[in-house]
């Protein structure tokens, strides 16, 4: 067990973390912890979670992600666009913008694998390339409400949970198998902490890097619909703030931004926490702008305190004492 | 007086030992040897005294004060310096950019002085005669000698008046470890102290006036070097007597071809390089360093570009990628040169590393069985006497011996045959070397076919079955039976870059 503990420090951190934000927010906010308001938290947080899934694998093969706010952003207004309000069409459209996520996600890896693109350019390229797309599709209009279906799985119920909870436990589940139980893992943690070794030891690099994108493309793509089944309308910029908490998910989540390292479950955490911030900071009564400065100053805090640096010099100061 | 006096130093890395009571003792003008097997404690005391790593407990005095340095800053400012194998030099900056790095000469506005920097560098390059070095040459472009060649020089540049030199011959060709022992000597003979570090004992008994010997984590004697006996050393350091170093030569080879290579060739480095590998033979490469023994080895392993033909068990095989060359039983596996760049990752476990190449083969329905691969590590864990805590230690904390014997795992476990290694005795203890060549004849009598190239002539000398001399990119001879010597080696690596 302290081996475990050990090994997942980092991890371990960020839930005592969230759990330490919670008891503060209660402090701050009392009826912070009811069930209602624990539910909308879970809700809100399973939004970044789903996105930041995705931009876990990249982060941990040593890449990074920029492109999520505009995947996201395009699968939500071309579902709204392609359904017209009706469930049906969710039929072909769901699996069709799937595919369009993988498709970019795609790019993006054979961009970074095959021709060597630095990961920050490429994918900043195509989240711009994005945006122009859909600002010439939708000529800035608004678009049609959201199927009635995709609500469902954003804000409905199942047995009192809401549905997109157990939504991302299973992909929790998923994401869990694939890091720990599968042979991608493993490969995955070797191309992340050096991609000489890892291809010297035999481990198809270029095609573990195009997954780790195909899979951020999946998630945010996926995100995006159901992000348009919570607001009941998909419209321009609803993706922006994903870009900066999905890689704070992850950061916070114990993982190294140099790649190598990390789990899903850590960002889970992170996902939770960041949540849990955006409930407390207005607790405080501040004003908006400040609130943003303290949202950031607090990210960066706890960013630094779950980074291996930091986690260094813990140790290093212990190594003293005894 | 003795210049540094070490009294009971101790170094605890949470439950592991690394030095306990270590003593020593070295005079300003002399060249001082440290020996013993890697894991002694060697490279402890050396981190301690060049302030990469703090002791916990005993005193150092150098010039009879205290040092205890915080850093490797502190330690400079007092004089010590190390080189390590471990090279800590900038690709991306020039030789003379990276020799005075954080301590570039400046003009009035505390700009880098270029002028002056060039002038000293060449200064310190011809005072010292160091081998071909252009200061403005891009590290990267440089061969891991003349990297090493530029640490060396880096530790000279400033007032260093203890020099620690930690296995710096081993990256080196014959020429240049030759210069270096030279220059060894120079600077004992300028009145400072040289702390030698090398697994080579003729290099020892050249230069040391005195050695300390290490063992387990601790120093257990000290000689006069004219005082002891090669014999006496080799069983201080290892603790018993070790009968050889060199398994008996027993020919395996069969005649069936495991390996033919016809007209190899990649770039300038390598042109048309033909021979033939048999099942059960161990093939020595040698020749003079750069000569397309490194291309040679890439082309073979997929990891280079390269044109030709080769056939492995006597099927043509087109090897794009190293995971082509390690696909299934008839592929081909590598023990690269660069053990902590190219052969392991340094942060995760032994366990990590070992299966790293063959995980997809502890799967069931896509799922890991974490059983199968632990029954498998603990099998060649035992196999190969690796010495780690548990299979979980992260392989960066292992000593150099035990790195490259969880490489020489890894390659094992692909159940590829033909087996290339390159220099794989590079800063590896001489215990552990036996054990290495041990395991290689072993292999040999299994039917493997090994392919070994080694930057230590005796070793091919006295491992090989047939040797192949190279030169220029291409073979210029092979040696066969008696005709295996250092002298025949050098004389086909070297006759006709002569006459050129």
């Amino acid at each position: 067990m302290s081996a475990f503990l050990a090994r997942n420090r980092l991890i371990v951190l960020a839930y005592a973390g969230m759990v330490v934000l919670l008891l503060v927010t209660a402090l701050f906010s009392p009826g912070f912890l009811s069930v209602s308001n624990m539910r909308s938290t879970v809700v809100l947080a399973a939004f970044v979670g789903i996105v930041a899934l995705g931009q876990t694998f990249v982060i941990i093969g040593g890449g990074i992600d920029l492109s999520v706010p505009w995947v996201l952003n395009s699968a939500a207004i071309i579902m709204a666009l392609l359904c017209g309000g009706q469930d049906l069409p969710l039929v072909w459209v769901m699996p069709l913008l799937l595919a369009g996520g993988a498709f970019i996600g795609l790019v993006n890896g054979i961009g970074v694998a095959r021709f060597g693109v630095p990961p920050i350019i490429m994918t900043l390229a195509t989240n711009v390339i994005l945006q122009g797309l859909i600002l010439v599709l939708t000529g800035g209009s608004p678009t049609p409400s959201a199927p009635a279906l995709i609500q469902f799985l954003s804000v409905g119920r199942i047995g009192g949970f809401p549905v997109i909870a157990l939504i991302w436990l299973a992909l929790t589940l998923v994401a869990t198998l694939l890091l720990s139980k599968a042979a991608f893992g493993r490969h995955l943690y070797a191309l992340g902490t050096s991609a000489t070794v890892a291809e010297f030891s035999g481990v198809p690099t270029a095609r573990t890097t195009v997954l780790t994108y195909v899979i951020s493309g999946l998630t945010a793509a996926f995100a995006g619909m159901l992000l348009t089944g919570y607001s009941g309308q998909a419209y321009l910029g609803m993706g922006d703030a994903y870009l900066f908490t999905s890689i704070a998910a992850v950061a916070i989540g114990g993982a190294s931004i140099l790649g190598g390292s990390g789990h899903y479950l850590g960002t889970v955490a992170g996902a939770m926490v960041l949540t849990i911030l955006t409930g407390l900071l207005p607790a405080l009564n501040l004003s908006s702008g400040a609130l943003l400065i303290v949202y950031g100053a607090v990210i960066l805090l706890t960013v630094s305190v779950g980074s291996e640096t930091f986690a260094g010099l813990g140790g290093r100061l212990r190594r003293k004492e005894g | 007086m003795d210049l540094v006096t070490v009294n009971g130093l101790s170094k605890r890395y949470g439950g592991i030992v690394a030095l306990s009571e270590a003593t020593f003792g070295a005079r300003a003008g002399e060249v001082h040897a440290l020996l013993g097997e890697n894991g002694a404690g060697k490279s402890t005391f050396i981190q301690i005294l060049s302030g990469a790593v703090q002791h916990d407990g005993g005193s150092i005095l150098v010039d009879g004060r205290d040092y205890r340095p915080a850093n490797p800053d502190a330690a400079q400012a007092r004089g010590i310096a190390a080189v390590f194998q471990e090279l800590s030099l900038i690709p991306d900056l020039s030789v003379e950019q990276n020799i005075w790095f954080r301590h570039e000469p400046r003009t009035l506005l505390r700009t880098v002085n270029r002028k002056e920097m060039r002038r000293k560098t060449l200064a310190l390059l011809e005072k010292y005669n160091f081998p071909a070095l252009r200061p403005d040459q891009e590290l990267r472009r440089l061969t891991l000698a003349e990297r090493q060649i530029v640490e060396i020089a880096k530790g000279l540049a400033k007032d260093t008046r203890i020099l620690i030199l930690d296995e710096a011959t081993s990256a080196l060709p014959a020429r240049e470890a030759e210069w270096l022992l030279k220059l060894t000597r120079q600077l004992a003979a300028e009145g400072r102290l040289v702390i030698f570090i090398s697994h080579r004992m003729a290099e020892v008994r050249a230069i040391a006036d005195r050695l300390t010997i290490f063992r387990n984590g601790s120093t257990v004697a000290a000689h006069e070097a004219n005082a002891v006996s090669d014999n006496e050393i080799v069983t201080q350091m290892i603790g018993r007597h070790l009968d050889r170093l060199y398994p008996e030569r027993v020919a395996t080879a069969t005649d069936s071809i495991a390996l033919s290579v016809k007209g190899v060739s990649s770039g300038s480095r390598l042109s048309g390089v033909d021979f033939a590998l048999r099942e059960g033979e161990v093939l020595g490469v040698g020749g003079l360093q750069g000569h397309g023994q490194r291309e040679l080895f890439q082309a073979l392993f997929g990891a280079t570009r390269a044109s030709g033909t080769i056939e492995l068990w006597g099927k043509p095989v087109s090897i794009g990628n190293p995971r082509q060359a390690l696909t299934g039983k008839d592929g081909i596996a590598l023990v690269p040169e660069d053990r902590r760049g190219q052969g392991l990752l340094l942060t995760k476990s032994v366990r990590e590393n070992l299966t790293l190449s063959v995980i997809k083969r502890f799967t069931e329905n896509g799922l890991l069985s974490r059983q199968k691969e632990a029954a498998l590590v603990k099998e060649m864990v035992d196999f190969l006497r690796i010495k780690a805590g548990t299979p979980e230690q992260l392989a960066g904390t292992l000593s150099g011996g035990n790195q490259q014997k969880v490489i020489f795992g890894k390659m094992l476990l692909t159940q590829a045959r033909v087996l290339l290694l390159y220099d794989p005795t590079r800063g590896v203890d001489v215990g552990t070397k036996g054990e290495i060549f041990q395991l290689m004849r072993d292999l040999a009598s299994k039917g493997y076919a090994i392919l070994f190239h080694s930057s230590d002539m005796p070793e091919l000398v006295h491992v090989a079955d047939r040797v192949l001399v190279m030169r220029n990119g291409r073979i210029a001879a092979t040696l066969e039976g008696d005709h295996i010597s250092e002298e025949e080696i050098l004389r086909a690596a070297m006759l006709e870059t002569k006459a050129a």
